[in-house]
């Protein structure tokens, strides 16, 4: 089995772009439910914590369900499966949609799961080896790392409610969507200020003071790694030529 | 009957190495004003959140008014318990003054007009009046700390527990701090003051608890 250190952070990444660019290209279920086949092998063999991002991911699960039918029910062409008169509710087309909607998410998340496997630091270091600007794979950095910061506001104050006495369990639908968006604002206000002052915080600790930056992480492509890039973008391409002359 | 008790209580964070919290049995009644002091790092807000409910201990159990906080959702603990977090920041969350106060009243669909006038008198206490159209993104740390403290008093707890209440307060806003809690505890809220602040400790607490390395290793009254 590989070991996930073994592989440059910059292979990872053209494993996750092929990956991810087919899943978003292709729309037929038989070969996304192959391309989530190839992304969960990919995943085990890296030794990604799978079934750690599940965990987490379990109180979305509800919002995931909830697009899933919403997808299914919004579709109108096709042959009706479910009808109330001369209404339409679902159709097998819409179903279908659903269904590629779902394995979709699901290869994302794999893909995501891969990317974890190396730090946020090796990730940028890949970044700008590929002589992408500083300031834009400092942003993706940033950005990643900003993601648990959000979801820790958010938990946060969904505590800071409940301590005021607000049983979340015991809300209507009604009043679950009015708490929501009354904490949206102030939740994403608090990020942006939260990135106001880390940008400030860099300035002054001297960010892009000097237009070349030196690195004491550097990163080194293996024959290995050539190897399996290659091998993900040619496989990419078979797969995607052969859903075009299908 | 003590209002929260701990029972060889342990606690370790995820992917932490140690615990923080080790073997701690204590009881905390209402009529006290019990301190919480000791150096950074030590277990003193961790030993407040576990008592409080919001942790949950690993080992051993915590009894709030009779009952494991393990079978309490945070909803029926908020019931009872008022919780200043250290950083007030992390508890306001609305985008006004006057919301974050009426916010509650409004989601449980409470009367508006007792709601209104209670806002006005919280607001009006802690010298934030003026500011009630204001965002609370603007405030400094001393009117987040006032203000999150008035949105937990405007529920009416019955205890409180009160994370280093004193910080960015000046002498003013700390004494009439000091009236109002002897006034609520008066009115038998118990409370537990987390502090450093060894003047507010000594001029408030029946009982004094000092915590280090996540064990009890001072408690008189």
């Amino acid at each position: 089995m590989m070991k996930d250190r073994a592989l440059d952070p910059r292979t990872k990444l053209i494993i996750v772009m092929s990956i991810s660019s087919l899943s978003v290209f292709i729309r037929e279920p038989k070969y996304l439910i192959a391309i989530l086949v190839i992304a969960l092998f990919v995943s085990k063999m890296m030794k990604s914590e799978i079934f750690m991002i599940l965990k987490k991911l379990r109180r979305i699960l509800s919002l995931f369900m909830a697009m899933v039918l919403i997808q299914s029910l919004f579709i109108k062409g096709g042959n009706p499966i479910i009808a109330l008169g001369e209404i339409t509710l679902l159709t097998d087309v819409g179903i279908l949609r659903a269904l590629e909607f779902l394995i979709r998410i699901s290869i994302i998340l794999l893909s995501a799961s891969i990317l974890m496997t190396s730090s946020s630091r090796e990730l940028l270091q890949g970044l700008i080896e590929w002589r992408i600007p500083y300031e834009i794979a400092f942003m993706v950095s940033v950005g990643i790392r900003f993601l648990p910061l959000l979801r820790e506001e958010i938990e946060d104050t969904l505590t800071a409610v409940q301590l005021r006495g607000i049983d979340m369990e015991k809300l209507t639908l009604k009043e679950k969507i009015h708490l929501y968006s009354n904490i949206f604002t102030p939740v994403v206000t608090g990020a942006i200020l939260k990135s106001q002052s880390l940008s400030i915080a860099m300035e002054s600790r001297g960010f892009r003071a000097y237009n070349h930056r030196t690195s004491y992480l550097k990163l080194r492509m293996k024959a290995r790694d050539y190897l399996i890039s290659s091998f993900s973008i040619l496989v990419s391409i078979l797969i995607a030529c052969l859903y075009i002359l299908r | 009957m003590a209002y929260i008790e701990a029972r060889k209580m342990s606690f370790t964070y995820p992917k932490g190495k140690r615990p923080v919290i080790n073997d701690i049995s204590i009881k905390v009644f209402q009529k006290d004003i019990t301190a919480i002091t000791g150096h950074n790092g030590g277990g003193k807000t961790t030993l407040g959140k576990l008592l409080g409910g919001i942790l949950k201990p690993l080992n051993g159990s915590v009894l709030i008014c009779g009952r494991n906080s393990k079978d309490l959702s945070l909803g029926q603990i908020g019931k009872k318990i008022g919780y200043l977090f250290q950083n007030p920041s992390r508890q306001i969350f609305t985008s006004k003054v006057e919301e974050e106060i009426l916010f509650i009243s409004r989601l449980k669909k409470q009367p508006m007009t007792r709601a209104q006038r209670e806002m006005e008198e919280i607001l009006r206490f802690f010298d934030l009046y003026c500011k009630k159209d204001e965002y609370t993104f603007n405030l400094s740390y001393g009117e987040k700390q006032r203000l999150a403290l008035g949105a937990i008093l405007v529920n009416r707890p019955e205890f409180l527990i009160l994370d280093e209440p004193t910080t960015g307060l000046d002498k003013l806003r700390k004494d009439t701090l000091s009236e109002y809690l002897i006034e609520l505890n008066s009115k038998g809220v118990g409370m537990i003051i987390i502090s450093h602040d060894m003047d507010f400790i000594n001029t408030h607490a029946s009982r004094r608890i000092e915590v280090e390395g996540g064990r009890i290793i001072y408690d008189e009254r």
